[in-house]
C-alpha cells in the first residue's frame, strides 16, 4: 500500500511539474552586460542602499523612539513604534529581495560553467535556502518584538558592511577586467551605469 | 473501446508527425524523439493489422512493448541533450542526478524482488515495466528541477516533448502501480488510461513540434570554467557576510 502511494505521488508530482512548466511565462534572455549591471545593482543596494550604518541606526535606533514618547503623547509614540515596525519590515523585504537577486547572478553564471561541482552547487542552494528562510524568520521576529527587540544589530552590521564591500568587489573582479568595455556597451541602451 | 478508437487516430498522427519533420527538416535535428516515433509507428501499425489474431497479438505485444519502452529512454537522452546543451554547468548536474536517480531506482527494484516469495510472469512484466517507467519519470523530473533551479529558458520544440511524454509517463507510472496492486481486474483501465495518455501526447508534439522553434541562445559569457571557483568563493563570502549580519539582526 506504501508503494502504491509512493509510485502514485510520483506520477501526480510530475503532472504537477508539468502544469508548472507548460505555465511558465519566459523570463527575458538578458545579455551578459545587463545580468553584470544587475549584480553590481545588487551589491551597491546592500552595500550603500540597505546596510549604511547612519540609515541603519535611523531605523533602528531607540532614541527616536524615545525622544517622541517624551515629547508628546502616548498615541504618537505609538504610532511612531507602527511606523518603524512597517519600515524595518520593509528593510528585511529588501535585503531578502538583493540576496534573491545574488543567487540569480550565481546561477545565471554557475549554469554555464562546464567545471560546475554537484556538491559545491547543492550546498549553496540549501545555504541561499537557508539564508532566505532566516529573512523570512526575522520579519517574524520584527513583526513580534518590534523594531527595537534586536539592539545588538546596528554594532554587526556596521562591523559587517566594509565584509560585503570586500566580498563583493572581490567576487565581481573576475567578469570586470577583461570584458568591462563589451559590458558598458552593451549596457549603454538601458542607460544603466556602471 | 476507447483503445480501438483512439488507434487508428494515434497512428494518423504519428505519420503527420513524421511527415511534418521531414517538411520541416527537423527529422535530424531531434533524431532520437523521431526515432522513438518511428519505432512507435512501426509497432503500432504491424500490431493493428495483427490485432485480429489473438495469438498473433499475445506473441508480439511484450516483446514491441518493452521495444518502444527502451526507445522511450532516447526521447529522456533527447530532452536532455536539447534542454540543457547550451548549458555545460546544468547539464553536468543533471548527468550526475540522473545516473544517481537511475543507480537508486535499479537498487531499490532488485532489493523489492529478492524480497519476494511468490513469483508470476505477468506481474513481473507490469512491474519491470512500471520500474523502467519510474527511472524516466524521475530523471525527467530531475531535469525539470534542474531547469526551473538554473531559470533555463525552453524553446516550444523541447517545451512540448517534456509537457508529451512527461504526462505519457506519469499517467503510466500510476496506472502500471495500480495494475500491480489492483490485479488483472484493472486492465481494461489501464489500457484505456495508457492509451488516451499517448494520445494526448501525440497531440502535445504535433502542435509544439509543428515548426522549428530551437531553445533561445544563453546569454554571453562565462562558460570558460576557469572562474567557477572565483565565483562560487565570492558568492560564499557574500553569504557569510550577509548571514552574519542577519545574525546580529536576530540577536
Amino acid at each position: 500500500m506504501v508503494g502504491l502511494l509512493l509510485y502514485l505521488a510520483l506520477g501526480i508530482g510530475l503532472l504537477v511539474f508539468l502544469w508548472a512548466l507548460a505555465r511558465r511565462k519566459g523570463a527575458p534572455v538578458e545579455g551578459c552586460g545587463r545580468q553584470f549591471v544587475e549584480a553590481r545593482q545588487a551589491l551597491r543596494t546592500l552595500q550603500f542602499g540597505l546596510l549604511p550604518e547612519n540609515l541603519i541606526q535611523r531605523i533602528f535606533d531607540p532614541e527616536d523612539f524615545r525622544y517622541v514618547t517624551a515629547a508628546s503623547s502616548g498615541k504618537i509614540g505609538e504610532l511612531f513604534l507602527q511606523e518603524r515596525t512597517r519600515i524595518s519590515l520593509m528593510w528585511v523585504r529588501r535585503v531578502r529581495s538583493e540576496i534573491r537577486n545574488l543567487m540569480h547572478f550565481h546561477l545565471a553564471y554557475s549554469r554555464l560553467h562546464a567545471k560546475l561541482s554537484l556538491l559545491t552547487e547543492i550546498r549553496l542552494a540549501l545555504d541561499f535556502a537557508l539564508l532566505l528562510m532566516a529573512c523570512r524568520a526575522m520579519r517574524i521576529l520584527l513583526y513580534l518584538r518590534g523594531p527595537y527587540g534586536a539592539r545588538s544589530m546596528v554594532r554587526v552590521l556596521t562591523a559587517t558592511a566594509g565584509r560585503v564591500c570586500a566580498a563583493s568587489e572581490k567576487s565581481l573582479a573576475f567578469l570586470n577586467t577583461p570584458a568591462l568595455e563589451s559590458f558598458r556597451r552593451d549596457s549603454a541602451g538601458h542607460g544603466a551605469a556602471i | 473501446m476507447l483503445s480501438l478508437l483512439l488507434w487508428p487516430a494515434g497512428l494518423l498522427i504519428e505519420l503527420l508527425l513524421l511527415v511534418r519533420s521531414v517538411q520541416t527538416k527537423t527529422f535530424t535535428k531531434y533524431i532520437y524523439f523521431y526515432a522513438y516515433i518511428s519505432c512507435v509507428f512501426i509497432v503500432s501499425a504491424g500490431l493493428f493489422i495483427g490485432h485480429s489474431r489473438l495469438e498473433f497479438y499475445e506473441a508480439w505485444y511484450w516483446p514491441t512493448q518493452f521495444a518502444t519502452l527502451a526507445m522511450g529512454c532516447a526521447v529522456v537522452l533527447e530532452i536532455v541533450r536539447q534542454a540543457l546543451t547550451a548549458y555545460p554547468g546544468a547539464e553536468r548536474f543533471a548527468r550526475v542526478a540522473s545516473w544517481v536517480v537511475f543507480a537508486a531506482t535499479f537498487c531499490y527494484a532488485e532489493w523489492h524482488v529478492a524480497r519476494r516469495t511468490v513469483w508470476s510472469t505477468s506481474n513481473a512484466t507490469v512491474e519491470l515495466e512500471r520500474d523502467l517507467r519510474v527511472i524516466e519519470a524521475l530523471v525527467l523530473a530531475t531535469v525539470m528541477a534542474i531547469v526551473f533551479y538554473y531559470r533555463i529558458e525552453l524553446g516550444k520544440n523541447v517545451t512540448g516533448m517534456i509537457v508529451g511524454f512527461g504526462a505519457y509517463v506519469g499517467v503510466s507510472v500510476a496506472s502500471l502501480a495500480l495494475r500491480a496492486f489492483v490485479g488483472p481486474r484493472f486492465n481494461a483501465g489501464w489500457g484505456n488510461l495508457q492509451t488516451a495518455s499517448y494520445f494526448f501526447a501525440l497531440i502535445v508534439w504535433t502542435v509544439a513540434l509543428w515548426t522549428y522553434s530551437p531553445n533561445p541562445d544563453p546569454p554571453g559569457g562565462g562558460g570558460g570554467g576557469g572562474g567557477y571557483d572565483a565565483l562560487v568563493d565570492g558568492t560564499r563570502a557574500r553569504l557569510e557576510s550577509v548571514r552574519s549580519q542577519l545574525g546580529g539582526v536576530a540577536r
